[in-house]
């Protein structure tokens, strides 16, 4: 390559690097293929989300039990999945940061939330998702690409599943 | 290099640089691209000094918390983006609560961020914190360790500085919900006050 070939090249490289520097905490592209990782269940059973994944529309949500923000969320859950539960298969990924198995069932036998729940100790999940906070919600759609990614209390779950489901 | 290759490759650098993020829907902040730099391990940590609170109160302003003065102990410089947010309240809630096994005694753990001192005692106070939080505004510190950002909000990453004043370990993306995260910052403290 000639010189001022090479210098473009490297110019655009370093351009590249400093933005991907700088998304550290913004979540997975919307529109990406999502992450076929697998994650153990309470039990310590695998949860191969491949298995899901290119299948059915699938709502992700990372959360913990002293997590405020999600437990404002979950009413927008449990709405979520009355309207969508038989088409949508929602899971819950439990952070594992400050948690234990045990404080997690006992949060699930008093709050029942209306996700299948992960516990994701080894955070391969969590790096695979880019997950930059609890209460982040990524949905995926039928054709296995993220269709969704967003945080807090406030999140229309519905309207972006009724999106999702409508393509 | 003629000067037309140079402003061709120029105008390349500004053209990625500005194209946009995709489209998401999170609400925590978009961090901005920001270069790498910063002290890497075994560098030496760049002296600093800055106001501090606690869950008590803001600390004297002629009595601020000056790196220097640690020299001999390892030190757990923690930046992060603001106080009150989700990623940063579960960062130091669990520095918190796993103060013991994470850090351990003789180990000085600081929290960095743009927030002021009244919001830092509030915070710390909200989580029970048993270490300082230093107030940066200006992202002044936060340049120099490579957790400068342009959004306004410091980048979240974590460094150890050793007894002999250098960097024994930094992650300069650092995930506050990511457990092996907090286990290589565990080892690499007990590394440091082991070395």
């Amino acid at each position: 390559m000639r010189p001022r070939g090479t210098l473009i090249g490297l110019f655009a490289l370093l351009a590249c690097s400093v933005r991907l520097a700088g998304a550290q905490e913004t979540g997975i592209a919307v529109g990406s293929r999502a992450p076929a990782v697998v994650v153990h269940d309470l039990d310590g059973a695998p949860v191969h989300l491949a298995n899901y994944i290119g299948r059915t529309p699938i709502l992700l949500e990372f959360w913990a039990t002293w997590c405020e923000v999600c437990e404002a969320l979950l009413p927008r859950v449990r709405a979520a999945h009355d309207e969508f539960g038989d088409r949508v298969a929602f899971f819950g990924v439990n952070v594992a940061v400050n948690q234990t198995p045990e404080r997690v069932r006992k949060y699930l036998a008093s709050h029942q939330p209306p996700f299948r729940t992960l516990y994701d100790d080894a955070g391969t999940s969590i790096r695979a998702y880019q997950a930059p906070t609890t209460s982040y919600v990524v949905i995926i759609d039928r054709a296995g690409r993220v269709a969704y990614a967003g945080t807090g209390a406030e999140q229309d779950l519905s309207g972006a599943l009724r999106a999702v489901i409508s393509r | 290099m003629s000067p037309r290759a140079i402003a061709a490759a120029a105008v390349v650098f500004s053209a990625v640089i500005a194209m946009p993020l995709p489209a998401q829907d999170t609400t925590a902040g978009r961090p901005t691209a920001v270069m790498i730099s910063g002290p890497d391990v075994g560098r030496r940590a760049p002296a600093f000094r800055l106001p501090w609170a606690n869950k008590e109160g803001a600390g004297p302003a002629d009595q601020p918390y000056d790196l220097a003065l640690d020299r001999g102990k390892t030190v757990v410089l923690a930046f992060f983006p603001r106080d009150f947010t989700n990623g940063c309240t579960a960062e130091m809630k669990t520095f918190a609560e796993q103060y013991d096994s994470l850090f351990g005694p003789e180990v000085v753990v600081v929290g960095i961020s743009t927030d002021s001192l009244a919001t830092h005692t509030r915070f710390a106070a909200s989580l029970d914190l048993p270490f300082r939080l230093l107030s940066d505004p200006r992202q002044e510190v936060a340049r120099r360790y490579a957790s400068h950002d342009r959004s306004g909000y410091m980048r979240r990453t974590v460094y150890v500085v050793g007894p002999d004043g250098r960097v024994r370990y930094r992650n300069i993306r650092f995930n506050a919900l990511d457990p092996t995260h907090y286990a290589e910052l565990g080892a690499a403290v007990r590394r440091s006050r082991g070395g």
